[in-house]
């Protein structure tokens, strides 16, 4: 079913991490993956395992999912872990002569390293979408870039274009479902042929999907209208974020762990 | 049996944190020409079941058999033909119209059959005919049409590919009640006239009682009961426990007979209650 490609990972969860304030878990996202670019040693990478290993227990979701991010970027990681392999420096692995020569000690050391920064990089930065719904990230990044709306930047109309375009994807794939089966009930045909039968075959899906897509836009913006919605300006807010002891908590961590990082890359 | 499951689970999701089971170890079966309604509760897997009868579905476990077929056995020429036997209309089939014209929507299916154009000319008339729906129709865009003619027409699509059972998933919901009658009489009569067994998913007994011989009730992913509609009502109070009603003429007329007027239990219809009144005053009708 297409409905096994959803947009954004969520994985719906009770646990501290998922309750936290959302600009908070974003902000905190955003100085880890800096702090993996800090990291010239691989104690550093080791306290910043450590720290994914914790908020994977923390956050209840399956390790199994976690490593899972990596999958779509490791054709890329093997590619630029081989060719570190050869650009190191240092004594030769083996001393016999042909192209093996160029493999060294100080390229095995490179490759790992570049290896692990991307893998950690990875998993790192999917908790936020793991652990935050779409709206809520929408409205956390709303929340962070209030201040360019001083600049005259439609800060308000972006994220609530955001919001809905997200708040509307799973509705639309279920749509498509809906009315692919529909046709196929009718006998229509999606899987012979070659491409411009097929290309042809879709217009029974996509007509009927363009026509309900426009016709949910318009019922939307009449229920928007019909609740006085005029854009951002004076909107209260239904949901106030408020930083709580487990986001302080969690900047402790993140300051500790940046202040090791640091630390280990002084003195080492 | 035209259609028969054996031991049918369904599981939506599986591997995700959204893991349901639909359908639990189903297995019923359906007498060729027979009318039989599908009654549940929201989500208790009525859609799901039926989606499973024309291969739209694959069993996460158990067996679909159409036409004596098991049609996930072997190569895909059954799903095929069970795609033609059993004629699927889903819920609000208005939303699954996309040609410039009428004629044309209907004539998708038959198109998809291979069939020749006279013939398909004839089969979107009689099924323009069985649905109510005028031939002025026909050259309009289906989106020019009011919402109970869109969903008219969208039947007739179906109805179109003559198939041997006809499945219908709440054919009546969000129409006006005459609207709602209306349609329900057309299939009665589609289903008297060409002999086809129908299967009519519906959330109100009233309906389903009035037009079905056999109901399957539907109760969180399993089948609670197949059987005749007097054999159904009879379990009233288990009905009412899966939230289900008996049609409330026929509350009416259990209880008169309780108070002990001589009037049949089984009593479905007004019409119906309309005569065993009638007859019961004209036999003196006072209580014994
Ligand atoms: N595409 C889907 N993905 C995941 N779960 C689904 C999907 N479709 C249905 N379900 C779930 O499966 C269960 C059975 O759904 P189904 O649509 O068969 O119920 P139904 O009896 O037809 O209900 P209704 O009377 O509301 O139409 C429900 O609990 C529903 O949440
Ligand atoms: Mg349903």
């Amino acid at each position: 079913m297409i409905k096994d490609i959803t947009l954004g990972q969520y994985f719906p969860g009770d646990s501290p991490i998922h309750k936290m304030d959302p600009r908070v878990k974003l902000l905190i996202t955003l100085e880890f993956v800096v702090l993996l670019f800090v990291v010239n040693n691989f104690y550093g990478f080791a306290v910043c395992a450590t720290l994914i290993v914790a908020v994977t227990a923390l956050s209840k979701i399956p390790p199994k999912t976690v490593l899972k991010s990596i999958k779509p970027l490791l054709f890329i990681i093997i590619f630029t872990a081989f060719f570190n392999l050869f650009y190191g420096g240092g004594s030769p692995v083996f001393e016999s002569v042909g192209w093996l020569r160029w493999l060294t000690w100080g390229g095995i050391r490179n490759a790992a390293f570049m290896s692990l920064r991307i893998i950690l990089l990875l998993v790192g930065s999917t908790f936020v979408m793991y652990t935050t719904s779409p709206v809520m990230l929408t409205d956390a990044i709303e929340r962070l870039l209030g201040p360019l709306k001083k600049l005259k930047v439609p800060v308000h109309e972006f994220a609530m274009m955001m919001t809905i375009a997200m708040r509307f994807i799973p509705t639309l794939v279920d749509e498509t479902d809906k009315i692919t089966n529909a046709q196929k009930a009718r006998g229509a045909d999606f899987e012979t042929g070659n491409i411009i039968r097929r290309a042809k075959a879709l217009i029974p899906i996509l007509v009927p999907l363009i026509v309900s897509a426009f016709r949910r836009a318009e019922e939307l913006a009449d229920a928007m209208e019909c609740r006085c919605y005029n854009g951002g300006d004076g909107r209260t807010r239904y949901k106030i974020y408020s930083c709580k002891s487990r986001d302080y908590v969690a900047i402790c961590v993140m300051l500790i762990v940046t202040a090791s990082v640091i630390t280990l890359n002084v003195l080492i | 049996m035209i259609i028969k499951t054996e031991h049918l689970t369904y599981k939506y999701g599986i591997g995700t944190p959204f893991e349901k089971t639909a359908l639990d170890d189903v297995s019923v079966s359906i007498k060729e020409g027979d009318y039989v309604g599908v009654i549940g509760h929201t989500g208790s897997g009525k859609s799901t079941l039926i989606s499973h009868f024309n291969a739209i579905l694959k069993p996460t476990s158990g067996k679909v058999f159409v036409d004596g077929q098991d049609i996930w056995q072997d190569d895909k020429t059954e799903r095929i033909k069970a795609r033609f036997k059993v004629g699927l209309v889903f819920q609000y089939p208005e939303h699954q119209l996309f040609e410039d014209t009428v004629y044309n929507d209907i004539a998708f299916g038959p198109k998809n059959m291979g069939l020749s154009g006279e013939e398909i000319e004839k089969r979107v008339m009689t099924s323009l005919e069985f649905v109510g729906l005028s031939k002025d129709c026909l050259e309009k865009s289906p989106f020019e049409l009011s919402g109970g003619q869109k969903r008219r027409a969208a039947i007739a699509g179906v109805m179109a590919m003559s198939p041997k059972v006809l499945v219908l998933d709440e054919p009546a919901a969000g129409l006006d009640p005459r609207g709602r009658d209306e349609i329900l009489s057309r299939i009665r009569d589609y289903h008297k006239e060409t002999g086809s067994t129908v299967l009519l998913v519906s959330h109100s007994m009233e309906d389903i009682a009035e037009n079905a011989n056999s109901i399957i009730v539907m109760n969180r992913a399993a089948c609670m009961m197949h059987a005749s509609v007097p054999e159904v009502f009879e379990h009233a109070s288990q009905l009412e426990k899966i939230g289900l009603d008996i049609p409330q003429i026929t509350r009416v007329f259990i209880s008169l007979h309780k108070l002990g007027y001589p009037v049949s239990q089984n009593i479905y219809t007004v019409d119906d209650a309309e005569r065993e009144i009638l007859s019961c005053l004209k036999g003196g009708g006072a209580r014994d």
